[in-house]
């Protein structure tokens, strides 16, 4: 018996984020909390923590009254909780950042830190959660995991019996999402109960003992893990049997004797990409398997003239290509859909129809045409299903999804011969996302050739034609049909 | 909370983000503030000062106005895309300098060398910026110690006189009643502002402020952008230079001391964020008019001169504090 929540209801404007939520964390068990996109989870979470207050509904931590005005509250009650983003401070040491919220407790007279003490305990604490990182380690070298662990750590070291960790982001990869769930083993058995979100469902479900499921911001239900099925959570979380029907049928492969739109040949980029080679054809989708670091993304600069290539050469339809800048790029038709929505794929306070038409704005000499703009955004809009208000409502005030789509709809704008697509359904929910893979299929038949990367493998096996698996910059395996290809085919070669 | 407000629910539209109507009107009042301001400072002068009102009085304003408004145009290109000139009063006391110089042998026409060598002084900055990386603020403190060194040099702290009739005909004169400083600030605003509003440039400019890697990403040719605004800029450093030596018929190194930071004061005050990405050339053009109203108001209802500054800073701080809608910027630094 450690924390329970009883009808809590949180809504936002006219949103309803959360609502009639009941769960019961108890004490060393794992509680993961599952549901799709905006589904509550991490509303939830955060309500239970003490990050936002509930509108109605009442909480009891160890049967007394539990009401934590904030998280500050909230972890002096007993109450942890780490947050969905990265919060580490770069600029700061290991221990530095472990203790941040009460450096004054290691600071000598005068305020001056001591620096060994601290290093000491922020050790032990590293130690008690049972992960391998140093604290005289330099923290741009450590995964993002591995921050993660650190983040974990600095809950613990108020001594909370409570910890609830949001990680429903897709920001850590297999490998490190497996280091965290470590971890929460490792605080489980110490007798701790954990609140758990998560991106990677099946590796949540690996871990917990119990779960609850939202849907919509409604509760559905909590049960013992051991009792329920994953298709039974899958068909809870989304009403419907998802995951089978949602990629759009392959188009016949088309045999052409013309030059693939692109090849890459013995290319290496930067410091994370050694050497890959492939092509990628009219009307094919490649995709590009490969933990974070492995060297999709490293390629993918190397094709926009983000970075230089070090070594190897790109082609576009039989000519050398060698983009000096991401402009030259675009100029070959090259289309690029960055993993990062909101810092390189669009500019969030401006409208729709300025992200639409960014990439090669409709002019006259050197005069925009408005009147050829709205015309085009308004085709662009129809064409991809965009749900906005109007052409000029800004893409702040679009969902996750639809901003996918202002940044699909920019780079088919300029009616390109390649597209590179880097996770494009990050944090977009079911519904945006079958829209986009409908899309993405119409225009591979279209002609347009795809190089796809992915996280998530289901979207990679469901969508690509070919796959190129990726281990420590290095092209390691490749699939040349995805029939009957399982997960755990390719993630094997990947680690 | 923002991963909830930002939550898709599948199938149906996103959820209004303001609280309807009233979130509307704080909107509508934020944006038409500087409007508003200027109207509270017409009002109050006047009662102030009978004469403050008068055609005469508004021809003044104007006047001194000019070079102020001149350079603002140019600093909105900069501040809207994110960056910052503070080279601006060097860069006046150059092209003044090139004029008064150029004036006896070209009369009208040392617009050209007035013109083209504020252009060049502009063209540096952007170059340092764009190619060099050197952060804006940093690279005009350098060069504008450098371009007002250059004018201390060739003058040896003595002013140059102009007296050509020509040049003073052409920009220090008046017709149809209206000072021809009046007419060239004007025609300018009016360039500026179709730039702004009409042209793809215009436009990515607006795209830097508003994210510079998504340009990047993009295939906005910002480098080019970039010097390209410095150079407009630098242009019409140039103008100003030539109408503030008109003006006072001669040129000192002391010309355009501190003007930047009222050029930065009137394109703030009129709703204009130095982070960049918002704004237009008719908010600059509101802002101008509040900064000179302000001088000239208080000068006309004899406001002690020992405290106008103190009354000048107040009321920008207070103007911006009440105009920045600090929500939607985020991070002030």
């Amino acid at each position: 018996m450690a924390l329970v929540a009883d009808g809590l209801r949180k809504q936002f404007g006219r949103t309803i984020a959360a609502s009639d939520i009941s769960v019961t964390l108890r004490t060393g068990a794992v509680h993961a909390i599952v549901g799709e996109n905006g589904a509550g989870k991490s509303t939830t979470l955060r309500m239970l923590g003490g990050a936002i207050r509930p509108d109605s509904g009442a909480m009891t931590l160890d049967g007394a009254p539990y009401a934590p005005q904030s998280t500050f509250d909230a972890a002096h009650k007993g109450v942890a909780l780490v947050h969905q983003e990265i919060t580490i401070n770069r600029s700061l040491s290991v221990a530095e950042n472990i203790f941040i919220g009460d450096l004054r407790r290691h600071a000598g007279p005068l305020g001056v830190l001591r620096r060994k003490r601290m290093a000491a305990s922020a050790q032990e604490a590293l130690d008690r959660i049972g992960v391998k990182i140093s604290v005289t380690a330099n923290l741009d070298r450590l995964n993002l995991g591995e921050l993660k662990c650190i983040e974990i750590a600095r809950a613990i070291s108020s001594n909370p019996n409570t910890l609830l960790l949001d990680e429903s982001t897709a920001y850590l990869d297999h490998r490190e999402v497996d280091a965290v769930l470590h971890v929460m083993q490792e605080l489980k058995s110490k007798g701790m109960a954990i609140g758990f979100v998560s991106h990677h469902l099946n590796e949540v479900l690996a871990a917990a003992d119990d779960l609850t499921i939202l849907k919509d911001g409604q509760f559905v239900g909590s049960y013992r893990a051991a009792d329920i099925g994953a298709n039974e959570i899958h068909r809870l979380m989304v009403g419907r049997d998802v995951l089978h029907g949602i990629y759009p049928p392959r188009s016949p492969p088309k045999v052409s004797g013309a030059a693939p739109t692109l090849r890459v040949t013995m290319a290496a980029v930067g410091r994370e990409l050694n050497e890959i080679s492939l092509e990628v054809r009219r009307g094919e989708i490649v995709g590009l398997a490969g933990l974070k670091g492995a060297g999709a993304e490293a390629l993918f600069a190397g094709i926009v003239g983000d970075e230089p290539l070090r070594r190897g050469e790109l082609q576009l339809d039989g000519k050398d290509y060698r983009p000096s800048n991401p402009r030259a790029a675009w100029r070959h038709g090259v289309a690029h859909l960055p993993g990062d929505r909101g810092n390189e794929g669009l500019i969030v306070s401006f409208s729709v129809l300025d992200n639409l038409v960014m990439a090669r704005p409709p002019a006259v000499g050197p005069f925009f045409s408005r009147r050829r703009a709205r015309a085009m955004a308004n085709d662009l809009i129809k064409l991809i299903g965009i749900r906005t208000a109007s052409a000029s409502a800004p893409c702040q005030s679009l969902s996750g999804g639809n901003m996918q789509k202002v940044v699909l709809g920019k780079c088919l704008a300029v009616g390109p011969g390649l597209l590179l697509l880097n996770n494009p359904t990050r944090g977009v929910d079911v519904g945006a996302r079958e829209e986009i893979y409908r899309i993405i299929r119409q225009k591979a038949s279209d002609g347009l050739a795809i190089l796809l990367s992915s996280e998530d493998m289901p979207e990679l096996i469901g969508m690509s034609d070919r796959l190129v698996v990726l281990r420590r910059g290095v092209s390691v395996r490749e699939f040349d049909s995805l029939e009957n290809v399982e997960e755990h085919d390719i993630v094997q070669h990947m680690i | 909370m923002s991963q909830a407000m930002k939550a898709d629910s599948p199938g149906g539209a996103a959820p209004a983000r303001d609280s309807g109507f009233k979130g509307f009107q704080i909107d509508l009042l934020r944006r038409s503030f500087p409007a508003i301001f200027l109207a509270v400072l017409v009002v109050v002068f006047t009662f102030m000062s009978p004469r403050f009102l008068s055609l005469g009085n508004l021809s003044t304003v104007l006047e001194q106005g000019t070079v102020l408004l001149v350079t603002s145009l140019g600093a909105s290109f900069i501040i809207m895309a994110g960056s910052i000139d503070i080279s601006v009063g060097a860069i006046v006391a150059v092209a003044a300098l090139v004029a008064a110089l150029t004036a006896n042998t070209l009369g009208a026409l040392a617009i050209i060398p007035a013109v083209l060598v504020g252009a060049m002084c502009g063209c540096i900055n952007g170059l340092l910026l764009a190619v060099g990386k050197v952060p804006s603020f940093v690279a005009t403190l350098g060069t504008q110690v450098v371009y007002r060194g250059f004018v201390l040099y060739f003058t040896k702290g003595a002013p140059v006189e102009i007296s050509n009739d020509g040049f003073l005909d052409a920009y220090s004169s008046v017709s149809y009643g209206v000072p021809h400083t009046v007419m060239i600030g004007l025609a300018l605003a009016v360039a500026a502002w179709a730039i702004f509003k009409f042209t793809v440039f215009g436009r990515e400019v607006l795209a830097i402020g508003g994210g510079e890697r998504v340009s990047i990403l993009t295939g906005i040719a910002v480098t080019r952008v970039k010097i390209l605004m410095f150079l407009l800029l630098g242009a019409l450093c140039g103008m100003a230079g030539l109408l503030q030596g008109a003006r006072t018929m001669a040129a000192t190194s002391q010309l355009g001391l501190g003007l930047e930071l009222d050029v930065i004061a009137s394109v703030v005050v009129g709703g204009t964020p130095l982070t960049g990405g918002l704004g237009s050339i008719t908010n600059t053009f509101l802002g101008v008019l509040i900064v000179t109203l302000l001088s000239n108001g208080m000068n006309m209802s004899g406001v002690d001169p020992y405290l106008q500054n103190i009354i000048k800073g107040v009321v920008l701080i207070v103007a911006v504090f009440i105009n920045i809608d600090r929500k939607k910027i985020g991070i002030i630094k």
